[in-house]
């Protein structure tokens, strides 16, 4: 097939030189041209969250060529996967992700379901939905509080953390840590929700929307948030999907496509709840997709703790540590809080998987960046990059 | 040319109501627990997963449960478990814990069979060097069944 005159099933012709996502790379040793100056955002700028470094080419205060560069955060862990039997990789996914580890623990979990052809008790099923919609509503919370960080703004992140500490509380009954979090097993889940854990639940929805109409008052309706974010950054349907975004940057841009809709999984398709996309694909519009996320999250775990149901949490002679996968390929996806998130796994019936492959959304998000930063201002750049919600140990896994 | 003015004026107004709710903050309580003045309550402790600990025996409370089967030590993922049969019988002779491999999964409380091993609540745990992170926990429960004694 003839690379340069492909067309992906989009409708998109694939253009190499369109952007030169990574011209410093081809071309290490060169240097500034003239009247430019090059500037390495990272990677220990606090604006690229964590070890990104950005090399931008400055005409003044303008981005002539933005390249991200990744490597200062690999850890190794689809090799890893391949080393330890599938019950001692599950610590593992609650490190590929600090912000939303049970999205990554359910990845991992179900693909292992799906091959080994285990099923999971129906109140185990609830409490997934219930704590994964919870650690969704605090990632998006530290995003919305660094993103206005980074903005300027240094007080709603106070606020957010605030919230997230209230979130951190309830996981903590049942998962037993506050970051890291491990809480699904091959069938089911390890701990169960006490009347403590469905009380400060109960107590937080309401909160929670009341705390959402101060952040609109006093974060999203601000004029200079505004001024900010509205119209910079667009990132239409079309390079979206170029990239495979996917989450909210690919809803902002118009496409109501989640995981939880399009592939049920787990017993998301028993609840009613909206997907909000739209209304524009500037900055602004992917802050406010995310925080619609949060209200349609509640809405989930309203209609969850409302039909929980008794009976285990897990099933009888669940797996052992010492458990070894049969033979055969599965591939798992789920929505997390940033996109798409899936895991890949291979086994040839051995005591380890053959191959542990994981799609991570901040890869293909981030990628993004190089094209929707050029020709911005500076300021902008860093804005855009806050939009992507970026998670730099997922992102370089 | 009015709308522009107007719309000036809202943004203004946006102003001073972000002023209005962080001036209200100003005056609420603390979030936040003071830590020397102050500790986490113990309800809020009791999920949280410290240091391993070896479950105290029925009959003799410096006795573990332990069994030596190591089965713990095949399912831990950082290899942070060393546990040596004794000579007579099938308690533990050695009962070594590395904290600073350790990554409080519970692989080795759920794998065990005989329920000796749990997560103690220990949040305030410091040391000044990697070989206090050596744990043995065979020793740190006979010394506990002292005291309590």
């Amino acid at each position: 097939m003839d690379r340069l005159n492909f067309i992906n099933p989009f409708g998109v012709r694939y253009q190499p030189d369109m952007v030169s996502g990574d011209f410093y790379t081809k071309n290490f040793a060169k240097g500034a041209a003239e009247n430019t100056i090059i500037l390495n955002l990272g990677p220990q700028h606090p604006s690229t969250h964590g070890v990104l470094r950005v090399i931008v080419e400055l005409d003044g205060e303008y981005v002539i060529r933005a390249e991200p560069v990744l490597g200062y955060l690999h850890r190794m862990h689809d090799k890893m996967g391949e080393v330890k039997t599938p019950w001692q990789f599950l610590p593992n996914m609650g490190r590929v992700d600090y912000l939303h580890p049970i999205a990554w623990n359910w990845a991992h979990v179900g693909a292992v379901e799906m091959l080994a052809g285990i099923s999971v008790p129906e109140r185990a099923e609830y409490l997934r939905v219930i704590s994964c919609e919870l650690n969704r509503i605090s990632s998006h919370l530290v995003w919305w509080g660094a993103f206005v960080m980074d903005l300027g703004g240094v007080t709603p992140i106070l606020y957010a953390f605030e919230e997230r500490e209230k979130i951190n509380d309830i996981l903590q009954i049942v998962t037993g840590s506050r970051l890291t979090m491990s809480y699904f097993r091959f069938g089911g889940v390890c701990a169960d929700a006490d009347d403590r854990f469905l009380k400060l639940i109960e107590q937080f929805i309401p909160y929670l929307r009341k705390r959402l109409k101060m952040y609109k008052a006093l974060v999203t309706d601000n004029v200079i948030l505004r001024r900010r974010l509205e119209n910079v950054g667009p990132m239409g349907l079309d390079i979206c999907q170029r990239y495979g975004a996917t989450g909210p940057i690919l809803r902002a841009a118009g496409l109501a496509k989640d995981t939880r809709r399009d592939i049920p999984y787990g017993v998301y398709s028993k609840f009613a709840f909206p997907i909000p996309s739209g209304p524009t694909d500037d900055c602004y519009g992917r802050y406010l997709v995310r925080l619609r996320e949060i209200e349609t999250s509640l809405l989930i775990i309203e209609q969850a703790i409302s039909s929980l149901p008794d009976g285990p949490i897990v099933i009888p002679k669940a797996p052992k540590p010492t458990f070894k996968l049969p033979a055969g390929e599965s591939y798992f996806a789920v929505e997390g809080a940033r996109g798409q998130v899936a895991v890949h796994l291979v086994s040839d019936g051995g005591k380890t998987p053959y191959r542990v492959k994981l799609r991570a959304p901040g890869f293909s998000n981030l990628s993004l960046f190089a094209e929707a930063a050029r020709g911005t201002l500076l300021a902008d750049a860093i804005a855009i990059l806050g939009s992507l919600d970026l998670v730099i140990p997922e992102v370089d896994r | 040319m009015l709308k522009a003015i107007i719309d000036n004026i809202k943004g203004l107004y946006s102003l001073l109501v972000g002023l209005s709710i962080t001036g209200r903050f100003l005056l609420s309580p603390r979030q936040t627990v003071h830590y020397p003045r102050k500790v986490i309550e113990p309800e809020n402790m009791a999920s949280y997963r410290g240091p391993l600990e070896l479950v105290p025996g029925d009959p003799d409370p410096a006795q573990s449960r332990c069994i030596s089967c190591q089965m713990c030590v095949r399912a831990c993922p950082g290899h942070c478990l060393t546990v040596t049969k004794g000579a007579s019988g099938k308690s533990p002779e050695v009962w070594l814990y590395d904290f600073t491999l350790c990554c409080l999964c519970a692989a080795c409380v759920e794998s065990c069979p005989t329920g000796a091993i749990r997560f103690s609540h220990k949040v305030y745990l410091v040391a000044d060097s990697r070989e206090a992170l050596h744990l043995d926990l065979l020793g740190q429960l006979k010394s506990s069944a002292k005291q309590t004694s």
